[in-house]
Protein backbone atom coordinates (compact mmCIF):
# COMPACT_ATOMS: atom_id res chain seq x y z
CA UNK A 1 0.00 0.00 0.00
CA UNK A 2 2.67 2.16 1.24
CA UNK A 3 4.91 1.59 -1.11
CA UNK A 4 2.81 2.72 -4.47
CA UNK A 5 3.25 6.54 -4.22
CA UNK A 6 6.69 5.76 -3.19
CA UNK A 7 7.27 4.04 -6.85
CA UNK A 8 5.36 6.79 -8.87
CA UNK A 9 7.81 9.50 -7.26
CA UNK A 10 10.75 7.55 -8.14
CA UNK A 11 9.72 6.86 -11.38
CA UNK A 12 8.73 10.16 -11.88
CA UNK A 13 12.16 11.27 -10.92
CA UNK A 14 13.41 8.84 -13.48
CA UNK A 15 11.74 10.02 -16.17
CA UNK A 16 12.70 14.03 -15.32
CA UNK A 17 15.99 13.01 -15.15
CA UNK A 18 16.27 11.86 -18.58
CA UNK A 19 13.90 14.26 -20.22
CA UNK A 20 16.04 17.37 -18.19
CA UNK A 21 18.78 17.52 -20.44
CA UNK A 22 16.60 18.56 -23.33
CA UNK A 23 15.04 21.21 -21.18
CA UNK A 24 18.45 22.86 -21.54
CA UNK A 25 18.44 22.61 -25.08
CA UNK A 26 14.64 23.70 -25.25
CA UNK A 27 15.01 27.75 -25.22
CA UNK A 28 17.66 27.60 -27.90
CA UNK A 29 16.52 25.00 -29.92
CA UNK A 30 12.83 26.99 -29.37
CA UNK A 31 14.03 30.27 -30.36
CA UNK A 32 16.46 28.62 -33.59
CA UNK A 33 13.39 26.71 -35.11
CA UNK A 34 10.94 29.51 -34.73
CA UNK A 35 13.44 32.77 -35.75
CA UNK A 36 16.17 31.19 -38.15
CA UNK A 37 14.99 27.64 -39.20
CA UNK A 38 11.18 27.84 -40.21
CA UNK A 39 11.93 31.41 -41.76
CA UNK A 40 14.72 30.25 -43.30
CA UNK A 41 12.57 27.47 -45.23
CA UNK A 42 10.02 29.53 -45.67
CA UNK A 43 12.02 32.14 -47.62
CA UNK A 44 13.26 29.45 -49.58
CA UNK A 45 9.68 28.47 -50.75
CA UNK A 46 8.66 32.19 -50.83
CA UNK A 47 11.56 32.77 -53.46
CA UNK A 48 10.30 30.15 -55.30
CA UNK A 49 7.01 31.64 -55.42
CA UNK A 50 4.44 34.69 -55.77
CA UNK A 51 3.69 35.28 -52.51
CA UNK A 52 0.30 38.00 -51.74
CA UNK A 53 0.14 40.77 -48.87
CA UNK A 54 -0.48 38.49 -46.42
CA UNK A 55 2.49 36.60 -46.56
CA UNK A 56 0.67 33.22 -48.30
CA UNK A 57 2.23 31.39 -51.11
CA UNK A 58 -0.46 31.93 -54.37
CA UNK A 59 1.52 29.74 -56.68
CA UNK A 60 4.58 27.98 -57.28
CA UNK A 61 6.15 29.48 -60.15
CA UNK A 62 10.20 27.53 -59.87
CA UNK A 63 12.80 29.36 -60.87
CA UNK A 64 10.91 32.38 -62.29
CA UNK A 65 12.01 35.36 -59.90
CA UNK A 66 15.40 34.22 -59.68
CA UNK A 67 15.17 35.13 -63.72
CA UNK A 68 13.44 38.39 -63.26
CA UNK A 69 15.74 39.37 -61.19
CA UNK A 70 18.91 38.90 -62.52
CA UNK A 71 17.30 40.50 -65.51
CA UNK A 72 16.21 43.96 -63.69
CA UNK A 73 18.20 46.49 -63.65
CA UNK A 74 17.47 47.48 -60.25
CA UNK A 75 19.01 44.81 -58.50
CA UNK A 76 22.51 44.56 -60.44
CA UNK A 77 22.57 48.07 -59.24
CA UNK A 78 22.14 46.78 -55.90
CA UNK A 79 24.38 43.77 -55.99
CA UNK A 80 26.85 46.27 -58.09
CA UNK A 81 27.01 48.85 -55.01
CA UNK A 82 26.83 46.40 -52.31
CA UNK A 83 30.73 44.58 -53.61
CA UNK A 84 31.59 48.38 -54.36
CA UNK A 85 30.65 49.25 -50.56
CA UNK A 86 32.88 45.83 -49.70
CA UNK A 87 36.03 46.27 -51.36
CA UNK A 88 36.20 49.95 -50.79
CA UNK A 89 35.56 49.48 -46.77
CA UNK A 90 37.18 46.30 -46.12
CA UNK A 91 40.53 47.61 -46.80
CA UNK A 92 40.15 50.97 -46.01
CA UNK A 93 39.14 49.66 -42.32
CA UNK A 94 41.98 46.88 -42.23
CA UNK A 95 44.30 49.35 -42.66
CA UNK A 96 42.72 52.36 -40.53
CA UNK A 97 42.57 49.73 -37.76
CA UNK A 98 45.84 48.09 -38.25
CA UNK A 99 47.82 51.45 -38.41
CA UNK A 100 46.11 52.25 -35.11
CA UNK A 101 46.82 48.93 -32.87
CA UNK A 102 50.28 48.97 -34.79
CA UNK A 103 51.10 52.85 -33.45
CA UNK A 104 49.76 51.84 -29.74
CA UNK A 105 50.27 48.43 -29.06
CA UNK A 106 53.57 49.03 -27.43
CA UNK A 107 53.18 50.61 -23.84
CA UNK A 108 54.45 54.11 -23.66
CA UNK A 109 53.79 56.78 -22.35
CA UNK A 110 50.22 58.37 -23.80
CA UNK A 111 49.17 54.75 -24.96
CA UNK A 112 46.55 54.63 -22.72
CA UNK A 113 45.05 57.78 -23.73
CA UNK A 114 46.13 56.87 -27.53
CA UNK A 115 44.03 53.89 -27.03
CA UNK A 116 40.76 55.72 -25.53
CA UNK A 117 40.70 57.53 -28.62
CA UNK A 118 40.10 54.88 -30.84
CA UNK A 119 38.01 52.85 -28.28
CA UNK A 120 35.23 55.80 -28.29
CA UNK A 121 33.95 55.15 -31.78
CA UNK A 122 32.82 52.12 -30.62
CA UNK A 123 30.72 53.88 -27.71
CA UNK A 124 28.73 55.89 -30.19
CA UNK A 125 25.30 53.91 -32.09
CA UNK A 126 25.14 53.84 -35.42
CA UNK A 127 22.34 56.35 -35.75
CA UNK A 128 23.96 58.77 -33.76
CA UNK A 129 27.04 58.26 -36.02
CA UNK A 130 25.16 58.23 -39.14
CA UNK A 131 23.33 61.70 -38.34
CA UNK A 132 26.74 63.43 -37.03
CA UNK A 133 27.94 61.90 -40.65
CA UNK A 134 24.95 63.55 -42.61
CA UNK A 135 26.00 67.37 -40.98
CA UNK A 136 29.36 66.83 -41.39
CA UNK A 137 29.35 65.68 -44.72
CA UNK A 138 26.64 68.05 -46.01
CA UNK A 139 27.67 70.25 -49.15
CA UNK A 140 26.64 73.43 -48.61
CA UNK A 141 27.36 74.16 -44.66
CA UNK A 142 28.84 70.76 -43.94
CA UNK A 143 32.46 71.19 -42.16
CA UNK A 144 33.82 68.59 -44.28
CA UNK A 145 33.92 70.51 -47.26
CA UNK A 146 35.48 73.37 -45.48
CA UNK A 147 38.43 71.25 -43.88
CA UNK A 148 39.60 69.53 -46.81
CA UNK A 149 39.18 72.86 -49.14
CA UNK A 150 36.80 71.22 -51.39
CA UNK A 151 33.39 71.59 -52.99
CA UNK A 152 31.71 68.00 -53.34
CA UNK A 153 28.75 67.93 -53.40
CA UNK A 154 28.96 64.17 -51.34
CA UNK A 155 25.04 63.04 -51.23
CA UNK A 156 24.28 64.56 -54.57
CA UNK A 157 26.79 63.14 -56.96
CA UNK A 158 26.17 59.55 -57.52
CA UNK A 159 30.31 59.10 -57.56
CA UNK A 160 30.82 60.50 -54.31
CA UNK A 161 27.88 59.52 -52.13
CA UNK A 162 29.40 55.87 -51.79
CA UNK A 163 32.61 57.59 -49.58
CA UNK A 164 30.55 58.67 -47.21
CA UNK A 165 29.35 55.56 -46.75
CA UNK A 166 32.88 54.07 -46.31
CA UNK A 167 34.09 56.19 -44.29
CA UNK A 168 30.80 56.15 -41.78
CA UNK A 169 30.85 51.86 -42.17
CA UNK A 170 35.04 52.39 -40.87
CA UNK A 171 34.39 55.01 -38.36
CA UNK A 172 31.61 53.08 -36.54
CA UNK A 173 34.08 49.65 -37.07
CA UNK A 174 37.08 50.95 -35.24
CA UNK A 175 36.64 50.35 -32.18
CA UNK A 176 36.48 46.77 -31.96
CA UNK A 177 38.31 46.21 -34.81
CA UNK A 178 40.96 47.89 -32.91
CA UNK A 179 41.43 46.32 -29.88
CA UNK A 180 41.38 42.91 -31.19
CA UNK A 181 44.03 43.69 -33.48
CA UNK A 182 45.69 45.13 -30.45
CA UNK A 183 45.54 42.23 -28.26
CA UNK A 184 46.68 39.79 -31.01
CA UNK A 185 49.85 42.49 -31.80
CA UNK A 186 50.60 42.42 -27.89
CA UNK A 187 50.25 38.27 -27.72
CA UNK A 188 52.84 38.33 -30.26
CA UNK A 189 55.85 36.85 -28.35
CA UNK A 190 58.38 40.11 -27.38
CA UNK A 191 61.57 37.63 -27.56
CA UNK A 192 60.36 36.49 -31.21
CA UNK A 193 60.59 40.87 -32.43
CA UNK A 194 63.40 41.28 -30.22
CA UNK A 195 65.37 38.56 -31.75
CA UNK A 196 64.58 40.23 -35.71
CA UNK A 197 65.67 43.70 -34.06
CA UNK A 198 69.44 42.06 -32.88
CA UNK A 199 69.89 40.42 -36.00
CA UNK A 200 69.20 43.91 -38.13
CA UNK A 201 65.57 43.41 -38.97
CA UNK A 202 63.78 46.55 -39.88
CA UNK A 203 60.13 47.70 -39.11
CA UNK A 204 58.80 46.17 -42.08
CA UNK A 205 60.91 43.26 -41.84
CA UNK A 206 59.41 42.62 -38.79
CA UNK A 207 55.84 43.19 -39.37
CA UNK A 208 56.00 41.24 -42.94
CA UNK A 209 57.98 38.05 -41.34
CA UNK A 210 56.70 37.88 -38.08
CA UNK A 211 53.71 40.08 -36.72
CA UNK A 212 51.74 39.74 -39.77
CA UNK A 213 51.65 35.72 -39.95
CA UNK A 214 51.39 35.77 -35.78
CA UNK A 215 48.15 37.74 -35.82
CA UNK A 216 47.00 36.23 -38.94
CA UNK A 217 44.26 33.89 -37.19
CA UNK A 218 42.92 37.59 -35.83
CA UNK A 219 43.03 39.17 -38.79
CA UNK A 220 41.06 36.88 -40.60
CA UNK A 221 38.54 36.69 -38.02
CA UNK A 222 38.43 40.56 -38.59
CA UNK A 223 38.17 40.26 -42.14
CA UNK A 224 35.43 37.61 -42.27
CA UNK A 225 33.30 39.74 -40.01
CA UNK A 226 34.08 42.54 -41.92
CA UNK A 227 33.40 41.05 -45.58
CA UNK A 228 29.97 39.05 -43.97
CA UNK A 229 29.04 43.21 -42.64
CA UNK A 230 29.52 44.77 -45.61
CA UNK A 231 27.75 42.25 -47.54
CA UNK A 232 24.76 43.07 -45.04
CA UNK A 233 24.96 46.85 -44.93
CA UNK A 234 21.54 48.98 -44.71
CA UNK A 235 20.95 50.94 -41.77
CA UNK A 236 23.61 53.52 -42.48
CA UNK A 237 22.21 53.49 -46.22
CA UNK A 238 18.91 54.24 -44.61
CA UNK A 239 20.12 56.91 -42.48
CA UNK A 240 22.79 58.99 -44.33
CA UNK A 241 21.70 58.43 -48.23
CA UNK A 242 18.84 56.87 -48.44
CA UNK A 243 19.95 54.24 -51.51
CA UNK A 244 20.17 57.36 -53.46
CA UNK A 245 21.64 59.52 -55.46
CA UNK A 246 20.23 57.78 -58.80
CA UNK A 247 20.40 54.62 -57.03
CA UNK A 248 24.17 54.88 -56.28
CA UNK A 249 23.99 53.69 -52.92
CA UNK A 250 21.15 51.41 -52.80
CA UNK A 251 22.61 47.83 -51.33
CA UNK A 252 20.83 44.21 -51.36
CA UNK A 253 19.64 44.52 -47.98
CA UNK A 254 18.00 47.81 -48.41
CA UNK A 255 16.87 47.01 -51.86
CA UNK A 256 15.10 44.23 -50.08
CA UNK A 257 13.77 46.77 -47.19
CA UNK A 258 12.32 48.85 -49.94
CA UNK A 259 10.87 46.18 -51.63
CA UNK A 260 9.32 44.09 -48.57
CA UNK A 261 7.79 46.92 -46.86
CA UNK A 262 7.76 49.86 -48.71
CA UNK A 263 6.14 48.39 -51.73
CA UNK A 264 4.53 45.33 -49.89
CA UNK A 265 6.55 42.89 -52.72
CA UNK A 266 7.21 40.04 -50.05
CA UNK A 267 7.93 37.73 -53.52
CA UNK A 268 10.55 39.86 -54.54
CA UNK A 269 11.69 40.41 -51.13
CA UNK A 270 12.16 36.88 -50.20
CA UNK A 271 14.08 36.26 -53.53
CA UNK A 272 16.72 39.16 -52.54
CA UNK A 273 16.80 37.67 -49.45
CA UNK A 274 17.74 34.23 -50.33
CA UNK A 275 20.47 35.92 -52.88
CA UNK A 276 21.68 37.49 -50.04
CA UNK A 277 22.57 34.40 -48.20
CA UNK A 278 23.79 32.51 -50.89
CA UNK A 279 26.21 34.99 -51.09
CA UNK A 280 27.68 35.87 -47.56
CA UNK A 281 27.87 31.58 -47.67
CA UNK A 282 29.74 31.89 -50.47
CA UNK A 283 32.08 34.46 -49.34
CA UNK A 284 32.62 32.39 -45.63
CA UNK A 285 33.25 29.21 -48.21
CA UNK A 286 35.99 31.62 -50.16
CA UNK A 287 37.99 32.91 -46.77
CA UNK A 288 38.03 29.52 -44.86
CA UNK A 289 39.67 28.40 -48.09
CA UNK A 290 42.10 31.22 -47.84
CA UNK A 291 42.80 30.52 -44.16
CA UNK A 292 43.99 26.97 -45.05
CA UNK A 293 47.24 28.74 -47.29
CA UNK A 294 47.37 31.81 -45.76
CA UNK A 295 46.80 31.68 -41.82
CA UNK A 296 49.77 30.35 -39.46
CA UNK A 297 48.78 28.72 -36.04
CA UNK A 298 51.19 29.32 -33.38
CA UNK B 1 66.46 44.08 -20.52
CA UNK B 2 65.52 45.43 -23.74
CA UNK B 3 66.65 49.37 -22.75
CA UNK B 4 69.97 48.04 -21.42
CA UNK B 5 70.51 46.06 -25.85
CA UNK B 6 69.46 49.83 -27.12
CA UNK B 7 71.48 51.66 -24.69
CA UNK B 8 74.77 49.33 -25.49
CA UNK B 9 74.07 49.61 -29.16
CA UNK B 10 75.10 53.03 -31.03
CA UNK B 11 73.63 55.91 -31.93
CA UNK B 12 71.69 55.38 -34.71
CA UNK B 13 69.47 53.03 -32.36
CA UNK B 14 69.16 55.96 -30.06
CA UNK B 15 67.86 57.73 -33.24
CA UNK B 16 65.70 55.10 -33.50
CA UNK B 17 64.59 55.07 -29.86
CA UNK B 18 63.55 59.00 -29.92
CA UNK B 19 61.49 58.05 -33.29
CA UNK B 20 59.85 55.30 -31.26
CA UNK B 21 59.23 56.58 -27.90
CA UNK B 22 58.29 60.42 -28.90
CA UNK B 23 57.21 60.29 -32.76
CA UNK B 24 55.18 57.31 -32.64
CA UNK B 25 53.10 58.45 -29.54
CA UNK B 26 52.23 61.55 -31.59
CA UNK B 27 51.37 60.48 -34.74
CA UNK B 28 48.86 58.69 -33.14
CA UNK B 29 47.58 60.90 -31.24
CA UNK B 30 47.17 62.79 -34.24
CA UNK B 31 45.90 59.85 -35.94
CA UNK B 32 42.83 59.33 -32.70
CA UNK B 33 42.02 62.83 -32.72
CA UNK B 34 41.04 62.56 -36.08
CA UNK B 35 38.81 60.03 -35.25
CA UNK B 36 37.03 61.31 -32.39
CA UNK B 37 36.63 64.51 -34.52
CA UNK B 38 32.93 63.65 -35.26
CA UNK B 39 32.65 62.90 -31.85
CA UNK B 40 34.22 66.59 -30.52
CA UNK B 41 32.18 68.44 -33.14
CA UNK B 42 28.72 66.68 -32.37
CA UNK B 43 29.16 67.49 -28.96
CA UNK B 44 29.95 71.06 -29.75
CA UNK B 45 27.00 71.50 -32.02
CA UNK B 46 25.02 70.23 -29.25
CA UNK B 47 25.39 73.86 -28.05
CA UNK B 48 24.84 75.46 -31.19
CA UNK B 49 21.98 78.51 -31.18
CA UNK B 50 20.27 78.20 -34.71
CA UNK B 51 22.30 80.29 -36.77
CA UNK B 52 25.57 78.56 -36.02
CA UNK B 53 24.19 75.73 -38.70
CA UNK B 54 24.21 78.40 -41.54
CA UNK B 55 27.76 80.10 -41.17
CA UNK B 56 30.54 79.95 -43.48
CA UNK B 57 32.71 78.86 -42.79
CA UNK B 58 31.54 76.43 -40.51
CA UNK B 59 31.88 76.79 -36.81
CA UNK B 60 33.66 74.69 -34.67
CA UNK B 61 33.05 76.14 -30.98
CA UNK B 62 29.32 77.84 -30.56
CA UNK B 63 28.85 81.31 -30.67
CA UNK B 64 27.48 80.87 -27.24
CA UNK B 65 25.79 78.27 -25.16
CA UNK B 66 22.64 77.04 -26.13
CA UNK B 67 21.00 75.25 -23.56
CA UNK B 68 18.13 75.39 -24.97
CA UNK B 69 18.74 72.59 -27.37
CA UNK B 70 18.82 70.26 -24.56
CA UNK B 71 15.63 71.05 -22.74
CA UNK B 72 13.95 71.51 -26.10
CA UNK B 73 15.70 67.56 -27.27
CA UNK B 74 14.02 65.95 -23.94
CA UNK B 75 10.24 68.41 -23.31
CA UNK B 76 9.47 68.68 -27.63
CA UNK B 77 10.68 64.86 -28.13
CA UNK B 78 9.88 61.63 -26.72
CA UNK B 79 13.67 61.33 -25.72
CA UNK B 80 13.12 59.64 -22.43
CA UNK B 81 10.96 57.41 -23.27
CA UNK B 82 12.94 56.13 -26.29
CA UNK B 83 15.83 55.73 -23.90
CA UNK B 84 13.90 53.66 -21.65
CA UNK B 85 12.59 51.52 -23.98
CA UNK B 86 16.07 50.45 -25.22
CA UNK B 87 17.43 50.25 -21.43
CA UNK B 88 14.21 47.63 -21.22
CA UNK B 89 14.96 45.74 -24.26
CA UNK B 90 19.19 45.95 -23.99
CA UNK B 91 18.91 44.74 -20.16
CA UNK B 92 15.71 42.16 -20.89
CA UNK B 93 17.28 41.22 -23.91
CA UNK B 94 20.61 40.34 -22.67
CA UNK B 95 19.09 38.55 -19.70
CA UNK B 96 17.50 36.17 -21.64
CA UNK B 97 19.90 35.93 -24.60
CA UNK B 98 22.69 34.90 -21.99
CA UNK B 99 20.32 32.52 -20.07
CA UNK B 100 19.23 30.66 -23.23
CA UNK B 101 22.98 30.25 -24.08
CA UNK B 102 24.39 29.53 -20.49
CA UNK B 103 21.79 26.56 -20.28
CA UNK B 104 22.15 25.16 -23.87
CA UNK B 105 26.25 25.65 -23.23
CA UNK B 106 25.77 24.13 -20.31
CA UNK B 107 24.23 21.08 -21.29
CA UNK B 108 26.08 20.84 -24.31
CA UNK B 109 29.47 20.53 -22.07
CA UNK B 110 28.21 18.83 -19.34
CA UNK B 111 25.40 16.54 -19.69
CA UNK B 112 25.20 13.43 -22.20
CA UNK B 113 22.10 12.50 -23.52
CA UNK B 114 21.41 11.01 -26.70
CA UNK B 115 21.18 13.18 -30.04
CA UNK B 116 23.21 16.24 -27.86
CA UNK B 117 25.89 16.59 -30.86
CA UNK B 118 23.30 16.43 -33.44
CA UNK B 119 20.60 19.36 -31.96
CA UNK B 120 23.75 21.28 -30.82
CA UNK B 121 24.47 21.53 -34.31
CA UNK B 122 21.31 22.37 -35.37
CA UNK B 123 21.27 25.43 -33.17
CA UNK B 124 24.78 26.38 -34.46
CA UNK B 125 23.87 25.70 -37.99
CA UNK B 126 21.54 29.40 -37.50
CA UNK B 127 25.05 31.12 -37.29
CA UNK B 128 25.53 30.35 -40.87
CA UNK B 129 21.81 32.29 -41.57
CA UNK B 130 21.99 35.89 -41.15
CA UNK B 131 18.99 37.59 -39.86
CA UNK B 132 18.80 40.14 -42.24
CA UNK B 133 18.18 37.69 -45.13
CA UNK B 134 14.93 36.72 -43.17
CA UNK B 135 13.15 39.92 -41.87
CA UNK B 136 10.10 39.45 -44.33
CA UNK B 137 9.46 36.28 -42.67
CA UNK B 138 10.50 37.62 -38.98
CA UNK B 139 8.63 40.38 -39.22
CA UNK B 140 5.37 38.61 -40.50
CA UNK B 141 5.74 36.05 -37.33
CA UNK B 142 5.61 38.80 -34.98
CA UNK B 143 2.73 39.77 -37.01
CA UNK B 144 0.65 36.67 -36.17
CA UNK B 145 1.74 36.52 -33.02
CA UNK B 146 0.73 40.27 -32.78
CA UNK B 147 3.91 41.21 -30.78
CA UNK B 148 4.29 44.07 -33.23
CA UNK B 149 5.03 47.08 -30.85
CA UNK B 150 5.46 45.22 -28.07
CA UNK B 151 9.39 45.03 -26.20
CA UNK B 152 9.39 41.07 -26.91
CA UNK B 153 9.03 41.75 -30.60
CA UNK B 154 12.18 44.32 -30.48
CA UNK B 155 14.42 42.13 -28.84
CA UNK B 156 13.04 38.41 -30.29
CA UNK B 157 15.09 37.93 -32.81
CA UNK B 158 18.30 38.51 -30.53
CA UNK B 159 17.46 35.86 -28.18
CA UNK B 160 19.50 33.18 -29.75
CA UNK B 161 23.10 34.17 -30.19
CA UNK B 162 25.05 30.86 -31.69
CA UNK B 163 28.27 32.08 -31.40
CA UNK B 164 28.05 33.16 -28.02
CA UNK B 165 26.33 29.71 -27.23
CA UNK B 166 29.73 27.88 -28.86
CA UNK B 167 31.93 29.99 -27.06
CA UNK B 168 30.63 29.49 -23.34
CA UNK B 169 30.69 25.92 -24.38
CA UNK B 170 34.07 25.64 -25.65
CA UNK B 171 35.17 27.32 -21.73
CA UNK B 172 32.49 25.35 -20.37
CA UNK B 173 34.52 22.31 -21.67
CA UNK B 174 37.61 23.56 -19.96
CA UNK B 175 36.09 23.03 -16.97
CA UNK B 176 37.22 19.48 -15.35
CA UNK B 177 34.12 16.46 -14.96
CA UNK B 178 35.56 15.65 -11.68
CA UNK B 179 34.31 19.08 -10.23
CA UNK B 180 30.57 17.72 -10.91
CA UNK B 181 30.65 14.53 -9.35
CA UNK B 182 32.29 16.06 -6.60
CA UNK B 183 29.89 18.29 -6.94
CA UNK B 184 26.83 16.09 -6.75
CA UNK B 185 28.46 13.49 -4.26
CA UNK B 186 28.30 16.57 -1.46
CA UNK B 187 24.12 17.16 -3.06
CA UNK B 188 24.83 19.27 -5.71
CA UNK B 189 22.25 19.08 -8.49
CA UNK B 190 22.68 20.62 -12.01
CA UNK B 191 21.55 24.10 -11.70
CA UNK B 192 23.21 24.76 -8.45
CA UNK B 193 26.51 23.34 -9.80
CA UNK B 194 26.34 25.62 -12.74
CA UNK B 195 25.25 28.99 -10.64
CA UNK B 196 27.93 28.45 -7.77
CA UNK B 197 30.47 26.46 -9.61
CA UNK B 198 30.42 26.99 -13.70
CA UNK B 199 29.45 30.52 -13.94
CA UNK B 200 32.04 31.96 -11.53
CA UNK B 201 34.98 30.28 -13.38
CA UNK B 202 33.33 31.21 -16.50
CA UNK B 203 33.50 34.62 -14.95
CA UNK B 204 35.38 36.91 -17.66
CA UNK B 205 34.46 35.46 -20.73
CA UNK B 206 30.36 35.89 -19.81
CA UNK B 207 30.79 39.49 -18.67
CA UNK B 208 32.30 39.82 -22.08
CA UNK B 209 29.44 38.19 -23.79
CA UNK B 210 27.28 39.71 -21.69
CA UNK B 211 28.50 43.44 -22.84
CA UNK B 212 28.50 42.26 -26.24
CA UNK B 213 24.68 41.20 -26.04
CA UNK B 214 23.78 44.70 -24.44
CA UNK B 215 25.51 46.36 -27.04
CA UNK B 216 24.45 44.91 -30.34
CA UNK B 217 20.91 45.01 -28.73
CA UNK B 218 21.13 48.60 -27.54
CA UNK B 219 22.19 49.38 -31.17
CA UNK B 220 19.85 47.67 -33.57
CA UNK B 221 18.58 50.07 -35.94
CA UNK B 222 16.46 48.35 -38.65
CA UNK B 223 14.52 45.60 -36.68
CA UNK B 224 13.26 47.74 -34.33
CA UNK B 225 12.19 50.18 -37.04
CA UNK B 226 9.97 47.39 -38.63
CA UNK B 227 8.31 46.07 -35.51
CA UNK B 228 7.34 49.42 -34.27
CA UNK B 229 4.61 51.76 -35.82
CA UNK B 230 3.85 53.65 -32.70
CA UNK B 231 6.45 56.73 -31.42
CA UNK B 232 6.46 55.37 -27.61
CA UNK B 233 7.52 51.64 -28.40
CA UNK B 234 10.56 53.21 -30.48
CA UNK B 235 14.00 52.86 -29.51
CA UNK B 236 16.89 55.24 -28.84
CA UNK B 237 18.25 54.60 -32.06
CA UNK B 238 15.48 54.50 -34.28
CA UNK B 239 13.97 57.67 -32.39
CA UNK B 240 16.75 59.65 -32.46
CA UNK B 241 16.45 59.81 -36.39
CA UNK B 242 12.91 61.12 -36.21
CA UNK B 243 13.00 63.59 -33.70
CA UNK B 244 11.24 66.30 -36.20
CA UNK B 245 13.67 68.89 -35.66
CA UNK B 246 16.01 68.49 -38.19
CA UNK B 247 13.65 69.57 -41.35
CA UNK B 248 14.36 73.16 -41.04
CA UNK B 249 18.28 73.15 -40.24
CA UNK B 250 17.18 73.33 -36.76
CA UNK B 251 19.95 70.93 -35.99
CA UNK B 252 20.60 72.02 -32.32
CA UNK B 253 18.38 69.85 -30.44
CA UNK B 254 19.28 66.94 -32.33
CA UNK B 255 22.48 66.95 -31.59
CA UNK B 256 21.80 67.59 -27.81
CA UNK B 257 19.67 64.30 -27.89
CA UNK B 258 23.13 62.66 -29.40
CA UNK B 259 24.75 64.27 -26.95
CA UNK B 260 22.65 62.69 -23.94
CA UNK B 261 22.27 59.34 -25.50
CA UNK B 262 26.37 59.09 -25.84
CA UNK B 263 27.44 60.84 -22.93
CA UNK B 264 27.20 57.81 -20.90
CA UNK B 265 28.47 55.20 -22.98
CA UNK B 266 31.60 57.64 -23.46
CA UNK B 267 31.91 58.31 -19.42
CA UNK B 268 31.91 54.07 -19.22
CA UNK B 269 34.02 53.48 -21.82
CA UNK B 270 36.72 55.99 -20.26
CA UNK B 271 36.18 54.19 -16.90
CA UNK B 272 36.54 50.55 -18.19
CA UNK B 273 38.92 50.94 -21.14
CA UNK B 274 41.70 48.51 -19.24
CA UNK B 275 39.00 46.47 -18.88
CA UNK B 276 37.68 46.38 -21.94
CA UNK B 277 40.96 45.85 -23.88
CA UNK B 278 41.87 42.93 -21.10
CA UNK B 279 38.47 41.45 -21.42
CA UNK B 280 38.54 41.26 -25.61
CA UNK B 281 41.58 39.59 -25.04
CA UNK B 282 40.25 36.93 -22.75
CA UNK B 283 37.09 36.12 -24.33
CA UNK B 284 38.94 33.87 -26.35
CA UNK B 285 38.84 36.02 -29.70
CA UNK B 286 42.27 36.32 -30.54
CA UNK B 287 45.15 34.01 -31.04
Amino acid sequence: MQSTPHRTIVTRHRRLSRIAPYLYFLPALALAVTFSLWPFFKTVVNSLSIVNLSGRIVEFVGLDNFRELSASGNFRDSLRNTFRFTAMFVPANILACLGAALLCYRKRRGTAFNELLFLLPMAVALSSAALIFKAMFNPTIGIVNWILGIDVDWFNDPAMAMFTLVALGVWLDIGLDFVLLLAALRNVPTQLVEAAAMEGANAWRKFFSIQLPMISPTLLFVVCTNVKDAMLISAPVMILTEGGPYRSTQTLVYQMYLEGFKSGNYTLGSTIGVVVFLLSVVMLLLLFRFEKRGVYYA
Amino acid sequence: MTEKLVRKTGPRHRNARIVTDFLLPLVATGFGLIVIFPLLWSFMASFFPIGDFTTWPPRLVPSRIEWDNYARAIKESMLLRFMANSLATAAGGTAIRMTVAILAAFAAAFLSFKGRDFLFIVILSTMLIPSDALLIENYLTIQRFGLLDTWFGIVSIYLLAPTQIFMLRQVFKTIPHEFREAAAIDGCGDIRFLTRIVLPMARPVALALTLQSFTSIWNAYLWPLLVTNTARMRTVQVGITMLGFSESLDFGPTFAAISLVTAPVVIAFMALRKKIVEGVAASGLVG
